[in-house]
């Protein structure tokens, strides 16, 4: 096999909240290959974004730290590497793209500024160069007249096209991972379907590996190869898209994907309940936990799934799911 | 006797017709005259009583206007509304009032929308006592029923919405909206500020409660796979005009404005048969100036299929075959 451009071993992230410490991330690996996407799909709280920050050492100063794992990126340990190599890493060789084009880009500068500053500060480009380029990757996200826009500020442009720079930003330098977070969540879906396509495309040309974080079943079906479904900063389940998609091994899995009314190929007059998952998510306090942290909202937990945490059971297929009972799922 | 009950039941509850909303937008410059952007302009539907219209379009489109205008929480510039045997704006003063609470909403975001100083069952019997006052015991009892039919346990009345979850602050919201015995509830976007597997919850709720109560909704949504569970009826607005309204299957499964065929087919689908079948049909660019509309069809600049009549007149909303109606020249 060979070695994947990014693994993340055992990683533990701990918080520090008023009730004591939690470990927000909770003994997580993964492996992400070259041009290959990856989804993380989860509830709110349940770890994708801390995940995503780590792995860009942009963990909230003072309240969030790496407990104890690695993230090797390219041979070298990411949580070892001081902030002056984690700044020469961001932007350059992993790149970020966040949920809200409203709020993430700089006000009073413009958007030709805002590229040019990653290229100047990565690649020493010269003002003018600079310049020439952003022209060039507007272009390529497709922004029409790109050389009158890039002159624009933000506020000029709608949520769609603001997103577009953002993706231009984040390709700037041709990183070898993109972490997209929710990226089109403040979108109307037919943006979305652009941005989408956009992000498929460049991905292609590039030789991007991305990450795509969501709550959306669709989106992860549309774009990712492989999946993985966080609950409270673990892992439930993890493996190729259409695969768990067609038969989750983790009840949770399962649960997320029923209790969405999808459009269908045909629709028919039958409209069956939505499958509830009933309960709320845990609190923090009850993290760290040795036990499945799903049990209290899962119909078939018992004894065994209160008293231990369960293993990762692994499948022929590439499917790994961490439930006790992952065979009968 | 039957018959009587039968005919009842094909009531329509509601019928809009030409209803403008236009709000004026100051022009540049000391002598830049006054200037009105038409939210929404000239759109006419019908909900049935106890059956569900979903309004779908995307940001700006006026979907959230249109039905704040039907509950007079925007004014109405033109156009009539009709709900039950009453014209519904011409109403006022205390016949307002009392036909008030046979329409109510359900707000988006539960963490907005929820007084933070009031209690639950303050929250929940506000509208009571504005709108048709009861007597205190009588109150109680109607708070503990609303309670107990959203799902919420009789002790949370005394909480503040602070301690609840956002699922529960929606079932606060929505037995707020019950309170009156209301005809029709306007819910605008009511699970989109909500994690996927608590929308599954208030999704189930409206539905159990629709049937129980014999409610209508008017629902808005951009989720399509929401609204396809939901409605019985969509009406697909863009800037401001339906462009397409039919029943759910008809609209669904073969829609005939091309506007409504690429919002379709934008959609992500976890079902492997439809992404196979379906061909994303991508609309470039954004829609024009609301402020000066386009004459012709104002989805001309972005359809992948307009010819030169489309930019010439405005294609009326017309029946194409049982109850579809479209706006379009070449549907």
């Amino acid at each position: 096999m060979t070695v994947p451009l990014l693994k993340v071993e055992n990683l533990r992230i701990e918080l520090a909240t008023r009730d004591g410490v939690a470990p927000v991330i909770d003994d997580l690996s993964l492996e992400l290959g070259v041009g290959e996407t990856l989804s993380f799909v989860g509830e709110s709280g349940c770890g994708k974004s801390m995940t995503a920050l780590a792995i860009m050492g942009l963990l909230p100063e003072k309240v969030g730290r790496i407990a104890s794992g690695h993230i090797w990126f390219n041979g070298e340990d990411l949580t070892k590497a001081d902030d002056a190599r984690l700044r020469q890493i961001r932007g350059n060789e992993i790149s970020m793209i966040f949920q809200e084009p409203m709020t993430s880009l700089n006000p009073v500068y413009t958007i030709g500024e805002q590229i040019s500053e990653v290229l100047r500060r990565h690649k020493g480009l010269s003002q003018r160069q600079a310049h020439a380029k952003a022209i060039e990757l507007l272009d390529a996200v497709r922004i029409p007249n790109p050389q009158a826009r890039v002159d624009d500020y933000p506020h000029q442009m709608s949520g769609g096209q603001r997103q577009r720079v953002m993706i231009a930003i984040a390709l700037a330098c041709e990183p070898k991972i993109l972490i997209a977070d929710e990226p089109t969540t403040a979108l109307d879906v037919t943006v979305q379907a652009q941005i989408f396509d956009l992000l498929r495309d460049l991905g292609q040309q590039t030789g991007t590996a991305t990450i795509l974080i969501t709550h959306d079943m669709g989106a992860v079906a549309e774009m990712a190869e492989r999946m993985i479904v966080m609950y409270a900063g673990r892992k439930a389940e993890e493996g190729p898209v259409d695969q768990v998609i067609d038969s989750p091994r983790h009840p949770y899995t399962k649960g997320l994907i029923s209790c969405v009314p999808h459009l269908l190929d045909t629709l028919t007059d039958e409209r069956p309940e939505l499958t509830e998952i009933g309960g709320i998510v845990p609190s923090l306090r009850d993290f760290g936990k040795n036990e499945c942290l799903f049990a209290s909202r899962c119909t078939i937990a018992d004894e065994k799934c209160r008293a231990n945490r369960p293993p990762e059971a692994e499948f022929d297929n590439q499917q790994r799911s961490a439930c006790w009972h992952a065979g009968q799922v | 006797m039957m018959a009587e009950a039968e005919t009842q039941k094909d009531d329509m509850l509601l019928e809009v017709k030409d209803l403008t909303v236009r709000f004026p937008v100051k022009r540049g410059g000391i002598f830049g005259g006054k200037s009105y952007l038409y939210a929404v302009d000239d759109i006419s539907f019908e909900v049935k009583r106890g059956e569900t219209l979903a309004i779908v379009g995307e940001s700006g489109s006026g979907k959230t206007t249109a039905a704040l205008a039907v509950a007079r929480l925007v004014e109405a510039y033109s156009g009539t509304v009709r709900l039950g045997d009453e014209d519904f704006l011409a109403l006022k003063d205390d016949d307002l009032r009392r036909a008030r609470a046979k329409v109510q909403i359900i707000f988006q975001d539960p963490y907005a929308s929820l007084n933070p100083r009031l209690r639950a069952e303050d929250i929940v019997s506000e509208p009571i006592e504005s709108l048709n006052p009861l007597g205190k015991s009588e109150r109680q009892t109607v708070i503990d029923g609303l309670f107990k039919d959203v799902g919420l346990r009789p002790e949370q009345q005394r909480l503040f919405p602070h301690q609840f979850s956002g699922g529960q602050r929606q079932r606060i919201g929505i037995a707020r909206a019950l309170a009156t015995q209301p005809e029709l509830i306007i819910c605008d976007e009511p699970v989109s500020a909500l994690d996927v597997a608590v929308q599954a919850q208030i999704l189930n709720l409206l539905r159990k409660l629709q049937k129980e109560r014999d409610l209508t909704f008017l629902f808005i949504s951009h989720d399509l796979g929401v609204v396809q569970h939901m409605c019985d009826s969509i009406a697909v607005m863009y800037m401001g005009k339906i462009v397409e309204h039919a029943d759910r299957k008809s609209l669904f499964n073969d829609p005939k404005h091309p506007y409504t065929q690429a919002l379709l087919s934008a959609v992500p689908s976890v079902d492997a048969k439809r992404r196979r079948n379906t061909k994303r049909i991508l609309i470039p660019g954004d829609p024009p100036d609301p402020i000066n509309p386009p004459q012709g069809c104002r989805f001309a600049n972005r359809c992948p299929i307009a010819e030169a009549k489309c930019n010439e007149s405005q294609p009326p909303l017309r029946e194409i075959k049982g109850g579809h109606k479209v706006a379009c020249h070449l549907a």
